[in-house]
């Protein structure tokens, strides 16, 4: 068989189960074997990562464990040209990370079966969430990103995966002059009025759910009236914990905004990188795997997995995602810079089975790398400045 | 003559306040506690010389305290205490400050006499990554006979008091101790920073870019001299007769190993890259499968007890951007983070990954490697045959801005000069006299 035709009925297989319904076993059978025949699809699409693949520790194809395929690192995607294994003909869209300034955005190529697959798994983990009912769709962001582009960025990646669940789409901030929005807050006012009662979807980054949203209308003494709401937000916690705001005060802050329960406010988990995969907290703050993904913890020393209850209860380490749904680019088995604690196997109250685990921010950057810490030679500055 | 000498300067009545000098480490909270610290030391250097000869009996008495206590696993330590030695140092003493330096007495120069005096207090910082870093500095400046006022890093401090115990159990008279006070403080504590800077007389900084730039914007007093070392990279050559000797490789690569290891490549003379040069029936496939040998020795002596997961992220990005990068590329590693070989050609210096991560790279002719160093090269690690090559190669480093030319498996011998300057004579001024009856 076609191995491509075989890894998209193998990806259909997983994407039609109920995503944390699968007795893990089996999932992570069906995982291996999946991923391995993604693997040597790869080696043959793309040489590098051929060459990588081969310097691997350990042969893939006779791994017994998705923790002993080889992954890659994802800074790998900050390349140019991005890492592919499609040719530039067949890239439908690029997706871009959301790099503060100073730092190279990843940029991962989607062919239109990826982009595809994208899309259907981010509807299969927020159904399980929310239920599968169009609605309403408020979206804390611009308009800018909820239009068609051929490079998108995080935020509107994010904006777009639930564009599906939408009867109609407003977004509530308009754009300023400097790259800076702001409030439109007649728009919002008549979406609340029109929608009481109704169930809403909202979406937003979480700090500009913060600083745009929340902070004007507790500013301006405003309630929206809409207990119904489900307010998803994702994008990390870093810009509110330098302003010294907590989780607590964050979702106790959006749910007297919306007039709704803080158990609608849902922080989610995601990359661009990990395409498809998104990790909500559950009802008890766990974060879940779906049927089609694998999350594994590893501790920095070692880099072999961490498991519950090793060296101390919920050992912090670096977060490995897997996902059998990319195929333009190798981002199956990806090690993130971000840190996690394993919780639990097979066992959240919630009733979604396999790992849960809760992420732990960002790994800290290296505080003293000392007096051999010399990235830039004078040669190199002399170069930046050239072409400065 | 006496190894002590008391000047007739009456004790000063400072306001010590509730400062204890006798103390380890101190954790300073006021700019005041560290005027009021810089004040004793200074008086104590001014009415008490220490004879160098005396500061080294001291020194090789810490040395051989050092050996108990399970002070072996420190890196450094090992290396410390053979520093200490008299043999070690007074040699360096001899050479910076003069034949009659270890009496403290004058020597002839021309019709004139020459004497090295303190400069006074000499303000330390130190880098963060070498644990034995805030007592190598500090020792230079007591060969000297100033006192030390150091601010040791906040990571260091355990080890450092570790360290210093056994340098009171040496020195029960508590001479040496005396003209030492260890300030603990949080790195960020600018206030802190200013008030070491206003009250030296001469500064040692050491560390990397950040902290470096950091400490060099300090307002020190205008007579103070200001010693900056780091940051720098390293690197090491072999020729093709040395690597590709098969007896004598495996020999080589351990020493490699041993550069590699010591300080986990964070340190200023730790190698990231090792060129090799082309040669005849040579195979870079054999030399680096005798590497992964003695890195995995190497690995079983001194393991990791910890790592930051930013430089295991670090290593493992560096491994496959490595790979990813050619076709060619080849690398050896095992599945954790402990070390990483990449094998490869180029003439170009590669980013440093540090974390035991060593860039082999093969090249046409070293002249040309050398040629591309571009001042920020501190230690270049050598393993040549020809004696005649070697000196081409070291005089083309020299010019190309290195330092340190030393054998492999010695880049970390800590020793006078180091970049490119005397240790000692810096902090001391030499004084000049002429005699009034010529």
């Amino acid at each position: 068989m076609n191995p491509l035709l075989e890894i998209e009925q193998g990806i259909e297989n997983l994407l039609l189960q109920a995503p944390y319904g699968m007795d893990p076993q089996q999932r992570r059978r069906s995982l291996l074997a999946l991923l391995k025949t993604e693997l040597a699809y790869a080696c043959e699409q793309n040489s590098r990562f051929r060459n990588y693949v081969e310097h691997w520790p350990t042969d893939f194809r006779a791994a017994d464990d998705i923790a002993d395929l080889p992954y890659l690192p994802v800074g790998v995607f900050k390349a140019n040209p991005p890492l592919a294994l499609v040719g530039a003909d067949e890239v439908k869209r690029t997706l871009t990370s959301s790099a503060t300034s100073g730092q190279v955005p990843s940029r991962i190529v989607l062919d239109a079966a990826t982009s595809r697959r994208m899309t259907k798994g981010v509807l299969t983990i927020v159904r399980d969430f929310i239920g599968a009912a169009r609605r309403p769709y408020l979206v804390i962001d611009t308009t800018e990103n909820l239009a068609a582009q051929s490079q998108l960025g995080a935020r509107g990646a994010a904006v777009q995966a639930l564009g599906s669940f939408a009867t109609e789409i407003v977004s509530c901030l308009r754009p300023g002059r400097d790259g800076d929005s702001s409030l439109d807050l007649e728009k919002l006012l008549a979406g609340a009025a029109k929608w009481k009662g109704a169930e809403v979807l909202v979406y937003g980054f979480t700090y500009v759910i913060w600083t745009q949203l929340v902070q004007t209308l507790q500013r301006e003494g405003i309630t929206l009236g809409l207990p119904n709401a489900r307010v998803l937000h994702s994008g990390g916690w870093k810009r509110l914990e330098q302003q010294a705001v907590t989780r607590d005060a964050f979702v106790g802050g959006v749910a007297s905004v919306f007039g709704c329960a803080p158990e609608r406010i849902i922080d989610y988990y995601g990359m661009v990188e990990n395409v498809g995969v998104i990790y909500p907290d559950c009802d008890y703050g766990n974060k879940h795997v779906p049927a089609f993904a694998e999350v594994i913890v590893r501790d920095p020393l070692t880099l072999a997995p961490v498991k519950v209850g090793q060296r101390g209860l919920r050992q912090r380490g670096l977060i490995q995602v897997c996902s059998v749904l990319p195929t333009s680019f190798p981002g199956f088995l990806l090690l993130t810079e971000d840190l996690a604690e394993v919780v639990g196997e097979d066992d959240c109250a919630c009733g979604r089975r396999g790992t849960s685990f809760r992420f732990a921010g960002r790994a800290p950057k290296a505080e003293v790398r000392g007096c051999g810490n010399l990235e830039n030679t004078r040669y190199r500055q002399e170069q930046v400045g050239a072409t400065a | 003559m006496s190894d002590i000498i008391t000047s007739d300067l009456a004790a000063s009545d400072l306001d010590m306040g509730d400062l204890d000098m006798s103390c380890l480490i101190k954790a300073v909270n006021s700019p005041q506690e560290i005027a009021a610290a810089a004040a004793h030391l200074r008086e104590t250097a001014r009415r008490e010389e220490i004879a160098p000869r005396l500061v080294l009996e001291i020194l090789e008495r810490w040395g051989e305290a050092l050996n108990d206590g399970g002070l072996n696993e420190v890196p450094g330590v090992a290396f410390l205490r053979l520093w200490l030695r008299r043999g070690t140092l007074e040699p360096a003493l001899l050479r910076e400050l003069g034949p009659n330096a270890l009496s403290g007495g004058w020597w002839e120069d021309g019709r004139a006499r020459l004497r090295a005096f303190p400069l006074g207090v000499v303000g330390h910082w130190p880098a963060g990554n070498i644990e034995i870093q805030p007592i190598l500095s500090l020792i230079c400046a007591l060969l000297g006979g100033n006192g030390c006022l150091v601010r040791v890093p906040s990571g260091l401090v355990e080890v450092t008091r570790r360290i210093f115990e056994k340098l009171h159990e040496a020195d029960r008279e508590g001479l040496l101790t005396k003209r030492i006070f260890l300030a603990s403080f949080d790195h960020a504590r600018t206030d802190l920073h200013e008030a070491m800077a206003r009250n030296v007389d001469g500064a040692m900084i050491w560390g990397g870019a950040e902290a470096v730039s950091q400490m060099r914007r300090l307002q020190f007093p205008h007579w103070a001299r200001v010693l900056v070392f780091g940051p720098r990279l390293s690197s090491a050559v072999m020729d093709a007769e040395t690597w590709g000797d098969r007896i004598q490789r495996s020999s080589w690569c351990r020493r490699v190993a041993r550069d590699v290891w010591q300080f986990d490549q964070q340190a200023c003379s730790s190698p990231q890259a090792l060129f090799l040069e082309r040669g005849e029936g040579c195979d870079p496939a054999e030399f680096v499968e005798d590497l992964r040998k003695a890195f995995e020795a190497e690995n079983r002596a001194h393991p990791r007890r910890e790592i930051e997961p930013a430089l295991a992220s670090a290593i493992c990005l560096a491994r496959a951007s490595w790979l990813l990068n050619r076709d060619g590329n080849d690398a050896l590693f095992p599945a954790s983070p402990d070390w990483t070989i990449l094998l490869g050609e180029g003439t170009e210096m590669p980013p440093p990954t540090q974390g035991r991560t060593l860039s082999v790279l093969v090249v046409d002719d070293l002249l040309e490697v050398i040629s591309k160093f571009d001042g920020t090269m501190q230690t270049l690690g050598l393993g040549v045959r020809d004696a005649t090559k070697e000196e081409t190669l070291a005089r083309a480093a020299g010019r190309s801005g290195v330092d340190r030319i030393v054998k492999l498996g010695r880049m970390h011998l800590f020793s006078s000069p180091w970049d490119g300057t005397e240790l000692i004579r810096p902090m001391v001024r030499l004084v000049r006299h002429v005699g009034s009856q010529d």
